[in-house]
């Protein structure tokens, strides 16, 4: 079987892009053939290389977090594709997480952040949101910025980077500067090296399987919130501390029933629709660069890229407001095999050079400003 | 007479008027004299009971109540240390440090005010301010309210105590003050000697005392039973040292200037903690601090607002030497010294009679077994 992708859908994921990436990496007008669909590949953004500097340093530095316990690089790891290998994340000591840690690779050209898409604006308001939430890194960005004021090394990086002096307004421009570095590189999907297994899965996937609805364009995301009927995640209810963590998070976003509820509502808090058929939503998620961020799902209730083909071979699971577009898929062993070559070919080289990852030591102790107090603040 | 813009908002106490009157110098025997310290005032809408200030004192040892759940209100407040802190700076949320002096909790119950600039105007809520402030417990509502609905014993106890069906984070803040409101001492050897028993006092305490009511002038602010009229001075306490040479502390105190909103011009140029001034916006009231009591001062050394003396030997010198000099006092952001604050010319002797004395406001050292803090618990299913 086919399908087309409407040229609402084209525009609609364009526009996003547009809107969040601000630079465009795929055109925007032209044919969008039934038999290419604009997958990838996903094109280097243009970055400030200084900015990106500063931003790559912030992004490993623990006094980003209120108590210095936690980086960005704590969840979102180099050597494991930007997330942290963990079903469910670790987040800020005296909380723990409800949800997997999503890659920040390509994050760049997401439309909606978050797995519920909560942050549909830019990555800047997606930094905020991280650095000042409480049980993430629960840091006030006020302090942030004194302690960054603190540190020589920031104020040359800022100064240099044409940011003048550390704020917090330019933390929230470097930390998505760097981000945009993340991009894929070499999957043999875009080099056009796939085996034979991994080109009959690209057919499948479009075809058959049907993965091309959801997952499409070059980050192989439509950018839209699904109830695929993911499977909930136990142990977020029997341990005490994600429950708490995900109670405060409803208390924050006006969860109804919040105490009662044993679900992750998703996109439900974006949409609040009064039926409640938006509840069990998620966001697509990009399917670049699986090979280094299992677990999967929004939960990490699936380990293997086997388990994720299984489970929508199967129909998906089970949920009231599943999408009706899930249904078994009658899959042979060898079509899903080629379905998990498809996938696997769509990881490139791993960013854990000099590029993404900041070797040097980063110091917790802050040197005191001499003659401080003839020093303008 | 100067009653000026400040007397607003001091208007509530009687007790003000009567301070105003004895600081223009016409009425100076109108300081209400030392006293025996009665019982502490409890708030009509959050009475004492046995089961609330039971509560109230677990969740004042709880590090739940804090961000990180590692910074409970005893990690700045520390038994052995007088319910103070006994550095000069608190010791302030991981990877921080405060910029003030931790004051104890010890009789807090009497003070109209809480914090140096007595930005808190009940227990209740300073309680709340020091759990969510950044160098203090960096805690969130709905984080620290989240958590107590998932200890078991706690929501059992909120529901009897408050009738809560959840337990509600104001009334968290309640029952530590409850608890609090029985941290007091009343029965020290100047309570006694002042309700009549003459040998409560030896001959360099009286002798000292008589010098706080006279020569030293001690009793012009820490009057009344409580030893402190509550109002605001400066008394030209240098600024805190660690600022000069500590980073950590540097970066607090330049966070403090943007959190409580100076104008940018300020925040550059001010090297010293303004006081009253981030509450009022009067240049009138830069460096200055409420007067502390002096009941149990013997163990939370050290003193003033920002820890600047270590013992009391040196705050008497200080005071003896008609106080000090600040950027609010010597004209580089003000001219703010109290004009109360006078060259004593105490001797030696005179200045050892008056520790004597002060410390005789002291009695035994407040101990308090730490409580068994109740575990977590997953929260069962509703069944419906």
């Amino acid at each position: 079987m086919t399908f087309k992708i409407s040229t609402h859908a084209k525009g609609f994921v364009a526009a996003a892009a547009i809107a969040s990436a601000g630079l465009l990496a795929w055109p925007t007008t032209g044919s969008f053939a039934a038999d290419d669909m604009a997958f990838g590949p996903v094109k280097p953004l243009k970055v400030d290389a200084k900015k990106a500097a500063l931003g790559k340093r912030l992004f490993y530095d623990v006094r980003l977090s209120g108590d210095a316990a936690i980086s960005c690089a704590t969840c979102h790891d180099p050597n494991k594709g930007f997330s942290d290998g963990k079903p469910l994340s670790a987040l800020y000591p005296g909380s723990d997480g409800w949800r997997n840690t999503p890659s920040l690779i390509n994050t760049a050209y997401k439309a909606a952040w978050f797995h519920d898409g909560r942050v549909g604006t830019n990555l800047n308001d997606v930094t905020r949101e991280n650095i000042t939430e409480t049980y993430i890194m629960n840091m006030d960005m006020r302090l942030m910025q004194e302690r960054i004021k603190q540190d020589p090394v920031y104020v040359k990086m800022f100064k240099d980077a044409g940011y003048g002096e550390p704020s917090n307004g330019s933390v929230r421009k470097a930390l998505p500067e760097f981000m945009k570095t993340l991009t894929s590189r070499n999957a043999p999907f875009d080099k056009g090296t796939m085996s034979v297994s991994a080109q009959n899965g690209f057919e499948l996937f479009k075809g058959k399987a049907g993965c091309a609805q959801c997952h499409n364009g070059p980050l192989f995301s439509d950018d839209k919130a699904h109830n695929t009927g993911v499977p909930n995640n136990p142990e977020i209810w029997s341990n005490p501390v994600r429950h708490t963590t995900y109670v405060a998070f409803g208390l924050f976003q006006g969860i109804e029933n919040i105490m009662n509820i044993r679900r992750d509502v998703g996109a439900h808090i974006r949409t609040h629709k009064s039926d409640g058929s938006d509840i069990g939503k998620f966001m697509t998620p990009s399917l670049r660069e699986l090979k280094y961020t299992a677990p999967y799902m929004h939960n990490g209730m699936l380990a293997t890229l086997k388990d994720v083909v299984n489970f929508y071979n199967r129909g998906g699971g089970n949920d009231v407001n599943k999408d009706p577009r899930i249904k078994p898929l009658g899959l042979s062993s060898e079509e899903r095999a080629d379905l998990v070559a498809f996938l696997e070919a769509l990881s490139g080289d791993p960013l854990t050079g000099p590029d993404y990852v900041w070797k040097d030591k980063i110091p917790l102790e802050y040197p005191a400003i001499e003659n401080w107090r003839d020093a303008r603040n | 007479m100067k009653m000026g813009k400040t007397t607003t908002i001091f208007a509530a106490a009687a007790i003000v008027a009567v301070a105003q009157i004895t600081a223009s110098g016409a009425l100076a025997d109108t300081n209400p004299p030392l006293a025996p310290l009665g019982d502490p005032p409890v708030p009509a809408d959050n009475p004492q009971t046995p089961e609330k200030i039971e509560l109230g004192k677990k969740l004042f040892f709880d590090p739940r109540l804090g961000g990180d759940a590692s910074t409970a209100c005893v990690s700045c407040h520390e038994p052995s240390q007088g319910w103070a802190f006994g550095d000069a700076l608190s010791r302030g949320y991981p990877a921080t440090v405060h910029w003030r002096n931790s004051q104890t909790i010890v009789n807090s119950a009497y003070l109209g005010k809480l914090f140096w600039a007595g930005s808190a105007s009940s227990l209740e809520k300073q309680a709340k301010s020091a759990a969510s402030g950044a160098v203090a417990g960096n805690g969130e509502a709905e984080v620290m309210e989240a958590r107590l609905a998932f200890i078991p014993e706690y929501r059992a106890a909120f529901k009897q105590i408050f009738g809560d069906e959840w337990p509600k984070l104001g009334n968290a803040w309640r029952a530590i003050a409850a608890w609090e409101r029985t941290m007091v001492q009343k029965d020290t050897p100047v309570d006694k000697y002042l309700a009549g028993d003459k040998s409560a006092l030896d001959e360099q305490q009286v002798r000292g005392m008589k010098l706080f009511n006279g020569k030293a002038n001690c009793i012009e602010c820490h009057n009344g039973a409580l030893t402190t009229d509550q109002r605001y001075y400066n008394l030209g306490v240098p600024p805190a040292e660690r600022w000069e040479e500590d980073g950590l502390a540097q970066i607090t105190f330049r966070y403090e200037q943007y959190a409580k909103g100076v104008t940018q011009e300020m925040y550059r140029k001010i090297k010293d903690d303004a006081g009253l001034y981030y509450r009022t916006k009067q240049k009138s009231d830069m460096g200055k601090f409420r007067t502390p009591t002096l009941r149990y001062v013997a163990y939370t050394a050290p003193y003033m607002h920002n820890g600047a003396f270590w013992d009391l030997r040196e705050v008497v010198e200080f005071y003896n030497a008609g106080g000090g000099s600040n950027d609010f006092t010597d004209g580089t952001m003000g001219k703010n010294k109290t004009s109360l604050i006078k060259p004593l010319g105490l001797t030696d002797e005179e200045m050892d009679d008056l520790v004597a004395f002060v410390e005789a406001y002291s009695g035994p050292e407040i101990e308090v077994k730490a409580p068994k803090l109740p575990p977590y618990a997953p929260l069962p299913v509703e069944t419906d």
